[in-house]
Parts: structure tokens; sequence; C-alpha cells
């Protein structure tokens, strides 16, 4: 015999509240990012000087309010093969299987896991990256601009690349290939 | 022996200017070509860090030498006729072109590169142009085409002094070792 019971009702309005809150999640603002202003960049050190270089091809999945950080949640994916630091012949080892191993793991991960805020129009996220076959958290903190229906974001973490992998056999030695890399996200998006 | 060179014999400064060079442009030279022939790995990258940090020293030093030469007089040539001693300064005017020429275009082709050029990891100069693959082939073919240049320069400029020194038997070779000597 099926009888709703006091225990079940409850069951059921913890379901109904994880419910309601998952919706607010799908609730945040979702944005488009305008790809041609925006760029994923990055700074690492190469023979003690440091270099620029570029990922190309990313695509963002944003949903984002101010007001909603909890429900708020950005992910985007890295295309590795669009990487470009005005050499070709850097560009193709980054790819290959020492560094980057492009054809194994073609796309990076950035997956938020939280949003706080730090101060008035300056966020930090905490998110998963993965690249390669590994995933760490890192925190990257983002001063973010919405005017209307516009929004601007910036900001820079640094990671190790050796963290990940990137750099196997004889390039993780970091003497000629410095560990750190600075990664800059800058982000234009609209809300449709 | 004086710091300052005269109309008849070099200085202490032109001679550890003249043999510091030396040294250093035959071991960035020799660095050079060593490091082309590496795989590409950490050790090719040492050699390369190693090629660029000694020649931005070859640029810097030969821009005190130019300034140091021009302030002081210069002896004069040897040769007993005229136009051995102008082949003696044109080799002359043409080596010292060739140490601004290799830094130069090493420099530069680093930069179209976006390879900067980082001075025994001090300091790093700033790129002089954008990246640009194209120009990085241009001069890196002008870079090697201009090693060859040196090298040439620097075999005719070793013979020419053997040549002043066992058959001339004059003082060419000897005015420009350490120490003072008589005649001239």
């Amino acid at each position: 015999m099926f009888q709703i019971n006091g225990k079940m009702l409850s069951v059921l309005a913890i379901a109904t509240t994880l419910a309601g809150f998952s919706g607010g999640a799908l609730g945040a603002d979702k944005w488009v990012v305008n790809s041609d202003e925006s760029a994923i960049t990055f700074s690492a050190t190469q023979l003690g000087a440091a270099f620029d270089g570029a990922f190309e091809a990313f695509s963002a999945d944003i949903h984002f309010s101010p007001d909603d950080l909890a429900g708020s949640s950005v992910e985007v994916l890295i295309d590795i093969a669009s990487v470009n630091t005005g050499n070709g012949d850097r560009d193709s080892q980054i790819v290959s299987p020492d560094w980057f191993d492009a054809t194994q793991w073609p796309t990076a991960k950035f997956a938020t896991k939280s949003f706080s805020q730090i101060a008035p129009g300056k966020y930090e996220a905490v998110a998963d990256l993965t690249i390669r076959d590994v995933t760490r958290e890192v925190s990257l903190p983002f001063d973010l601009e919405i005017d209307g229906n516009a929004a601007d974001a910036t900001g820079a973490v640094t990671i190790n690349r050796t963290d990940f992998g990137v750099g196997q056999g004889q390039w993780t030695d970091t003497s000629q290939v410095s560990d750190p890399v600075t990664i800059k996200i800058e982000i234009t998006a609209g809300r449709p | 022996m004086t710091l300052r060179s005269t109309k008849h014999a070099f200085g202490t400064v032109a001679k550890v200017f003249h043999w510091g060079m030396a040294l250093l442009v035959i071991s960035v030279f020799s660095i050079g070509w060593y490091m082309d022939f590496l795989p590409l790995g950490m050790e090719k990258l040492e050699w390369i860090s190693r090629h660029k940090s000694l020649g931005v020293t070859v640029l810097a030093l030969v821009t005190l030498r130019v300034i140091w030469r021009l302030s002081e007089p210069t002896p004069q040539e040897l040769g007993t006729l005229k136009i051995e001693r102008m082949a003696a300064k044109a080799g002359h005017l043409g080596l010292y072109l060739l140490m601004f020429a290799m830094p130069l275009t090493g420099w530069t082709m680093s930069s179209a590169a976006n390879f900067p050029v980082s001075v025994f990891g001090l300091f790093t100069l700033p790129n002089l142009v954008s990246a640009n693959q194209e120009l990085f082939e241009t001069l890196r073919t002008v870079h090697w085409l201009l090693s060859w240049g040196i090298a040439g320069l620097v075999g005719v400029h070793f013979l020419a002094a053997l040549k002043h020194h066992f058959r001339d038997r004059d003082a060419t070779l000897r005015r420009m070792l350490p120490g003072t000597i008589k005649e001239n």
C-alpha cells in the first residue's frame, strides 16, 4: 500500500527546496561572449625572457548575476591547437606530446565551483582547471563591469605549468622554460 | 704603457678591447654554429641563451669601443702600398660594421620570432619589431650570411697580421701585443 507519512513529506519538502535552488542556478543571467573583443592570453618565460601568447579559439557558457553568485557558473573550453605565440615553431612545440599533447587532450577546461565578491566590481572565482589529464583548483580574481546588457571582465591567474604536466621529460626542468605562467582573461559579453 | 693610443702605438684600452672582443666574437660565433646543430632540447636552449647574452655584450662593447676609438688618435697603417693601407682601413671598417650588424640582426630576428632577448637573466631587451614569421626567416638568413662575412673578414685580418709580421717584418702584430715596443 502506498501511504504518505510525515517522513515522506519532509523528504518531499527538501526535494522541492533543492529543485527550487537549482532552478535559481538556471536563473542567473546567461551571457554570450563577444569573441572579437575577448581574449585568453598568457605570459610565460623562456630563456629568462617573458613572451606573450594567446589561445584564439575558446567557447564559454556563462551564467552570472552579481546578486545570485551561488547560482552563477562559468565553463570555458579552450582549444589548445589555437595557440598563437607569434612563432610557428614554438606553437607546434606547444601542442606536441611533450607539452599539451593536443592530439590526446585537445581542450583545456575551466569550470567554476563558486564565486565571491571581494570588493565592489571585484570578484573571485574558484574553479577547476583541467589541462591535459590534470585537474586542479585555481582562484581567479577578476574585475567586472556591467553596463546595461554589456559586461567586461578582466582577470589573471598564475599557475605552475608543471602542476599540469605541461612540459614532460627534460622539460620538467624549469631553468630555461619557467614554471609560472600567467593566464589573462579579457571577456566582453552581452545579455541577449 | 699608456691607456690612450698615439699615432704610432696602441694604448692599453684599445688592446684590451681588441683581444677581449676577439675572444668574445669567436665564442659567440662558435656557440652560434654549435647550437644550430643541437636537437631541440634543454641543452640547445641553454646555448641559445648564452649566444644571445654574449651577443648583446658584443653590441655594448663595440659601442664603447667605437666611442673610445673616435676619442683618441689611431695608429697609422704600416703597409708600404697605398692600396694595402686602404684595404686595411676597409677591412677594419667592415669588422666594426659586422660587430654591430651581427647582434642587431640577432636581436631583431629574436623580436620577430617573439623570443625576447634576456641578457644573462638580468634584464630583457625590448622587442624591436612585432612578431612576424616572414621577417624572422629573412633575418635568420641575413644573420647566417653575415656570420660567414665576419668569419671571412676575421680570417683575412688574421692572415694579414701574419703577413705583416713574417713577410714585411713590421710592427703591425707586435704593437697590438701587450707591452711597449720601441720601433714602429
